[in-house]
């Protein structure tokens, strides 16, 4: 008997959940594997966030120290040796840094987690379109994070374990003559792994969303976290499979003695960069797109106001994506392009900003007249129209090529990617975190806490990352281990703003094992539904009890109505 | 809601271990790579055991899970909106291998369309460093590269598989006729031409006049062909597995999913080498080989 | 008011005083030194102020909202869900900004993506005095530099390898022919060692008054007022040769030439740092540039043509002055 029979001998039967190991490990439950990415979204983000940590500490003072002390103490190296395994290690640190928040954590918590959970909720299927497929997604995005840690204490480059090339792992330094090691081979393989798992994951979300919606739900009257993963979801689809063949092409490059970005052989090092970043640009709304649709619900729900410009709303995610596939070379204004080009990039690039000011003006318009009640998930969701914009004003002024001969590979650039990611997305995961927390878990979260959260977090990380456009403007360089003592201060005050965040997140995972002990009932509202927030929640999963049986809609709900959210 | 039984036409599918030896299989598959090529965890570079165990174990769950699938299907969990979401997700499937392909034009391009540039305006050309490179590159393909006469071999191959994809389309009217004779006939002949067409690349990758390694012609060359061959294998193990179905009298004129994509994936295969033939055989050929 | 406003501009916008290292607290540019910076700083305060007013508009609208409909302040929630002509405003009135950033930055993008040419420049200048229009000749000569447009270019390369740089001159050729070529190391590598391995290799003193990370041990030497035409290539891997003062910034990247040009005015000493991970020692492969006036650029050639290189190095430690004194006290 094939061992798939193993489990349930009925699964459709009732409410009736698989054994634990089954239940967790062979799953084919979009919430089961939705909690599971989240789970592992925590892991990885401790992993990334512990490493800015080490980025932090090294940077509060001019000097090589922590890592200098770190190699000392824990691996025994003494003098020139030691420093020069310090430099390397500042290298691996923020380049797994980098794609352990990008990949590990950012992806797999707003796509594979909150995707997972919602949109089959949202649009009233009862389960993702390909339920198996889905658990291999999962699963895969599991290898590829064990093959990144192997590659982190394997043999990587001149100086020591890990590779140290950056997330954008530009060759030659990628290539055998910076990294001879096998630490860069898993990181390829590793990568390679994350996008096949992500592709899978983006084929079911389209499937689902546009073949399982319930009756009545059309396109126009979905949700628009829904439509945030689907555009992203097709972002994946095409964007990942380049980086696959970059990715390949750099593998072979480096086992094989093919050729494509070694210059004595006729390669073009730069062809790597156009190959990188058209997945790259892409990327970057992949991460936060899902974001934008988590923001969109929470702002009408706790406005108690359907979202302002529904269809635009949509609309403007979809021409985001379509445009972010035309400007990926203005991360390469100083690679020596054509002036010709680079003016292309600097319009193309631009525009984005029409789409994404009319999602943050609708956002405050849905907010205009309406009754709103500054809960925890509504404070992280303003936190982020507000930070987002400071991010997103500094990217247009990234993408002008004059401008950005002076900021490329400064900390200015730095400041940017935090705003609009860490301050973006992440506030944006924050955000969905305790508006479905409670739908989630069958729990509540201690507000009080959560409100605590989010003001340490917000103070902090814009001591964090605010001065780093200071820095970056004075010239401060990226992925530099030591500076000149022009650039003390705001490096130091810097770091005191991750201190407090340090005091924020400690307080955020307080809140879960809180939230855990304690145990605190779900809210069930009049109506018997599993709806804490009143009605201003109109999405289908708040119809449902909180957590929603293991098996949700066997009867399909009907939509009626005007929808749109 | 609890209680009620299932009323919609939806597959909720039964828990599986696939996914989970799944993921296991391509971890051991990825090490074993890297211990194949360089060596690791103390074994010595060469050690082929853990990627061939890595492939094993792919292949295990590749048959394990979709012979389940191919159960599924049969045993009514296929329902007509399933078949919707399996057609879409073939359509995006091949949509995201397209832009795989992507990636290998774009090299080849960039060499083949830009080399004058690049040689003119931005090569640095007097380093010493860099004078092999030079050399190399100063034509695209390079002068001492012997290209293929795209009108030999190439042109038979594209014949081979243009016809492939008409024989597959005539199986695919005789099985929706039901004249199951036919279909597989038809389906056979798909697959013989499909082999030849690997013999035939075979023997040409035979006689080229340049390799993998060494040289960048040779390097966009065979990735880009080498990747649609591997995709004509694995087209060609899809028909396989049809025919062997349609035998069983697994596919019927009414259901037959599996034949449905197989023949997708054909003609995504069949346009791609158009598409080869084209830009990396032809065009090369008549723009550089004739200046020779 | 008005000079609030002013006040608080000049806090937040004003350039503090010449310096080409950064500055410790500092939050805004490098001064500039060439025109390039100039221009770039000069845009980049347009954009500031854009950016800082949107995000304003944006900040406000949030608190108004936050505050005139709290909860508390407006019980039942309106449902209006749409108003065309907000939506075609806040469409129209972004795009308009950006079609007017995109016609400020595309004359700064050409002016220092192209080559000038130089014949163009001399003749131009020279038509625009013999028409007599003087005041078109002095804005044309904001931009373009007759005098050192006759002159011609002073044509270098700068090779970036894993940890230095390697200058090429060239035009200055010495008798065989070759020409002036030398690597420039910076003195700090993080290392205790870095003094004593100063000391012991050029037996001076002075290793506690070089800028940390940013001083080198023979820089990069170029005369003032002269319009630069810089090739950047590399070694190994990609680096990046960036000074922040002249906002250059062109990727050294193995196999291909990348060109640029810039021109200094002001003699000075001025620092940089490779802008592009390469390696282990990526933070300190620095740059440093002495311009000097073009007599002592002549007399620093003929000492490297001579092989002389710690002479020469020598002789533009101190930096003449063009009209007033040397500008930076650092450069001793
Ligand atoms: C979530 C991720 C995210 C997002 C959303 C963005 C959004 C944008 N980014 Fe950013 N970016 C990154 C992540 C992201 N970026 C990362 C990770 C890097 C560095 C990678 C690396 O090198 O490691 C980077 C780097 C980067 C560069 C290269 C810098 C360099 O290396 O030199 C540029 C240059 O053009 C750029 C531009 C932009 C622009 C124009 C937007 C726009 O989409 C922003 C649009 C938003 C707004 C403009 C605000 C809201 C709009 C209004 C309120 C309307 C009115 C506004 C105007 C009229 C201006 N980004
Ligand atoms: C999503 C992406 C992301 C996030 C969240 C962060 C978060 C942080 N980053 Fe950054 N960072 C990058 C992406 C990100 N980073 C990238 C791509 C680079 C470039 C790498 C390279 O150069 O190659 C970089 C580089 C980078 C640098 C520059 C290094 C250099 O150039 O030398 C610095 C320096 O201070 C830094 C600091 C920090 C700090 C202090 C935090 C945080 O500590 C801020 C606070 C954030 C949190 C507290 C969130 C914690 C989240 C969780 C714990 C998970 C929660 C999960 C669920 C709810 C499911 N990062
Ligand atoms: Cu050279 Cu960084
Ligand atoms: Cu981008």
């Amino acid at each position: 008997m094939p061992m798939d029979e193993i489990a349930l001998d009925h699964a459709h039967a009732h409410d009736h959940k698989p054994g634990f190991f089954t239940r967790w490990f062979f799953s084919t439950n979009h919430k089961d594997i939705g909690t599971l990415y989240l789970v592992f979204a925590l892991v990885a983000g401790i992993v990334g966030y512990s490493l800015s940590g080490l980025i932090r500490w090294e940077l509060a003072q001019p000097g090589i120290g922590p890592l200098l002390w770190i190699q000392t103490s824990f691996f025994g190296l003494e003098g020139d040796a030691a420093i020069t395994s310090a430099k390397h290690m500042y290298n691996v640190v923020i380049s797994y840094h980098g794609l352990v928040m990008i990949f590990f954590m950012v992806m797999p918590a707003l796509i594979g987690g909150f995707g997972n959970w919602f949109v089959p909720l949202m649009i009233g299927a009862p389960d993702m379109a390909f339920p198996r497929m889905n658990n291999i997604s999962f699963w895969l995005t599991v290898a590829a994070f064990i093959l990144a840690c192997i590659s982190m204490v394997v043999p990587g480059g001149l100086g020591g374990n890990g590779f140290g090339g950056g997330w954008t792992l530009y060759p030659p330094l990628s290539s055998t003559v910076g990294h001879p090691g096998q630490s860069m081979d898993l990181l390829i393989l590793s990568l390679h792994t994350a996008g096949i798992a992500s592709i899978l994951g983006a084929i079911n979300f389209i499937v689902t969303i546009l073949n399982m919606r319930a009756p009545g739900m059309t396109m126009h009257k979905m949700p628009l976290f829904a439509w945030s993963i689907l555009v992203t979801a097709v972002l994946l689809l095409l964007a990942l499979p380049v980086l696959a063949g970059a990715l390949t092409m750099l593998l072979t490059d480096r086992n094989f003695g093919s050729q494509f970005f070694v210059a004595n052989g006729g390669g073009d090092p730069v062809m790597f960069q156009h190959l990188f970043w058209f997945f790259g640009h892409p990327e970057v709304y992949i991460m936060i797109l899902p974001a934008f649709g988590i923001v969109s619900h929470i702002v009408s729900t706790f406005s108690r106001k359907p979202i302002f410009g529904y269809l635009g709303m949509a609309y403007a995610m979809v021409s985001i994506g379509v445009i972010g596939f035309v400007v990926w070379a203005h991360h390469m204004y100083t690679v020596g392009m054509n002036v010709d080009l680079k003016a292309y990039f600097v319009a193309a690039t631009m525009v984005i900003a029409v789409p994404t000011g009319i999602k943050i003006f609708s956002w405050i318009a849905t907010m205009w007249g309406g009754s709103i009640d500054f809960k925890v998930p509504m404070l992280w969701a303003i936190g982020f129209i507000f930070l987002f914009t400071v991010g997103g004003v500094t990217g247009v002024v990234l993408a002008n090529a004059g401008i950005d001969h002076a900021l490329h590979d400064t900390y200015y650039v730095v400041a940017h990617f935090h705003y609009v990611l860490s301050l973006g997305a992440v506030f944006g995961l924050f955000a969905g975190w305790y508006y479905w927390f409670e739908k989630m878990f069958g729990v509540k979260y201690n507000s009080f806490l959560g409100g605590v959260h989010f003001w340490l977090m917000f103070i902090g990380s814009n001591v964090l990352f605010f001065p780093q456009h200071f820095l970056g403007l004075q010239g401060m360089p990226r992925r530099y281990i030591d500076y000149n003592e022009g650039f003390s201060t705001w490096h130091y005050v810097s770091s005191i703003g991750y201190a407090i965040t340090l005091v924020a997140t400690l307080i955020f995972f307080f809140s879960i094992i809180e939230a855990a002990v304690r145990r605190r009932k779900a809210t069930v509202d009049a109506h018997g539904h599993g709806n804490p927030w009143g009605e201003g929640a109109t999405t289908l999963e708040w119809t449902l009890p909180s957590p929603p049986p293991f098996h949700q809609y066997n009867e399909l709900p009907v939509v009626t109505g005007k929808g749109g959210h | 809601m609890s209680g009620s039984d299932v009323q919609h036409d939806y597959h909720l599918v039964n828990p599986s271990p696939w996914p989970l030896i799944g993921s296991m299989a391509v971890l051991t598959l990825a090490i074993g790579a890297v211990v194949y090529m360089k060596g690791l965890f103390g074994l010595a570079e060469g050690t082929w055991w853990v990627m061939a165990l890595g492939f094993a174990m792919v292949f295990w769950v590749m048959f394990g899970w979709w012979a389940q699938v191919v159960k599924e299907g049969r045993t009514g969990d296929h329902t007509p909106v399933v078949e919707i979401g399996l057609r879409y997700g073939m359509i995006l499937f091949i949509a995201s291998e397209i832009m795989f392909f992507v990636a290998w034009f774009w090299g080849f391009f960039e060499f083949s369309i830009f080399s004058d540039a690049r040689v003119g305006n931005t090569w640095d050309a007097a380093n010493p460093i860099f004078q092999e490179g030079l050399e190399r590159f100063k034509q695209f393909p390079p002068a001492d590269v012997t290209t293929f006469d795209p009108f030999h071999l190439p042109l038979m191959n594209t014949l081979v598989l243009l016809l492939s994809g008409t024989t597959v389309t005539w199986a695919h009217h005789a099985l929706q006729h039901g004249d199951m004779k036919s279909a597989k006939l038809g389906l056979f002949i798909t697959i013989l031409l499909g082999m030849l067409f690997t013999a035939l690349q075979v023997l040409e990758y035979s006689h080229a006049g340049f390799t993998f390694d060494g040289t960048l012609y040779g390097s966009a060359f065979f990735m880009a062909t080498g990747f649609h061959g591997a995709h004509v294998v694995i087209g060609t193990i899809f028909l396989i597995v049809c025919l062997i179905r349609m035998y069983a009298g697994n596919l019927t004129p009414k259901k037959h999913l599996g034949f449905e994509f197989a023949a997708w994936y054909w003609h995504f295969v069949d346009v791609v080498w158009l598409f080869l033939f084209a830009f990396v055989y032809v065009t090369p050929y008549l723009v550089f080989e004739a200046g020779k | 008011m008005r000079h609030l406003i002013a006040a608080l501009s000049a806090i937040l916008f004003a350039s503090p005083a010449f310096a080409a290292l950064p500055e410790d607290g500092a939050i805004n540019f490098q001064p500039a030194a060439t025109r390039i910076a100039e221009r770039i700083h000069d845009f980049h305060l347009v954009l500031l102020w854009v950016i800082t007013l949107i995000t304003a508009l944006v900040t406000v609208l949030l608190i108004w909202v936050m505050v005139r409909y709290s909860r508390a302040a407006n019980k039942t929630p309106r449902k209006f869900s749409h108003n065309t002509t907000v939506e075609v405003i806040w469409t129209v009135v972004p795009a308009l900004i950006l079609v007017g950033i995109a016609s400020l930055s595309f004359p700064n993008l050409y002016y220092l993506g192209v080559t000038p040419n130089l014949g163009q420049i001399s003749a131009t200048s020279k038509a625009l005095l013999a028409e007599g229009r003087t005041a078109e000749h002095l804005a044309y000569t904001k931009n373009y530099f007759p005098d050192a447009a006759e002159k011609g270019f002073v044509n270098i390369k700068f090779q970036g390898n894993q940890w230095n740089w390697t200058y090429t001159y060239m035009d200055i050729k010495d008798d065989s022919d070759t020409a002036v070529e030398f690597v420039s190391n910076g003195i700090h590598t993080g290392r205790p060692s870095d003094k004593a391995n100063y000391e012991a290799a050029t037996g001076r003193t002075d290793f506690d008054s070089q800028p940390t990370n940013y001083a080198v041990d023979y820089p990069m030497v170029i005369p003032a007022g002269r319009y630069i035409r810089y090739y950047t290539a590399a070694a190994d891997v990609i680096h990046s040769w960036t000074v922040p003062a002249f906002a250059v910034k062109t990727d050294a990247i193995p196999g291909r030439l990348n060109e640029g040009w810039f021109l200094v005015e002001e003699p000075g000493v001025y620092y940089g740092q490779c802008s592009e991970l390469c390696g282990i020692n990526h933070a300190f492969m620095p740059i440093e540039v002495r311009v000097v006036p073009q007599g002592q650029f002549d007399r620093w050639a003929a000492l490297m043509k001579a092989g002389d290189f710690d002479a020469a190095a020598a002789s533009v430690r101190q930096i003449a002055s063009i009209a007033s004194e040397t500008k930076l006290a650092s450069s001793n």
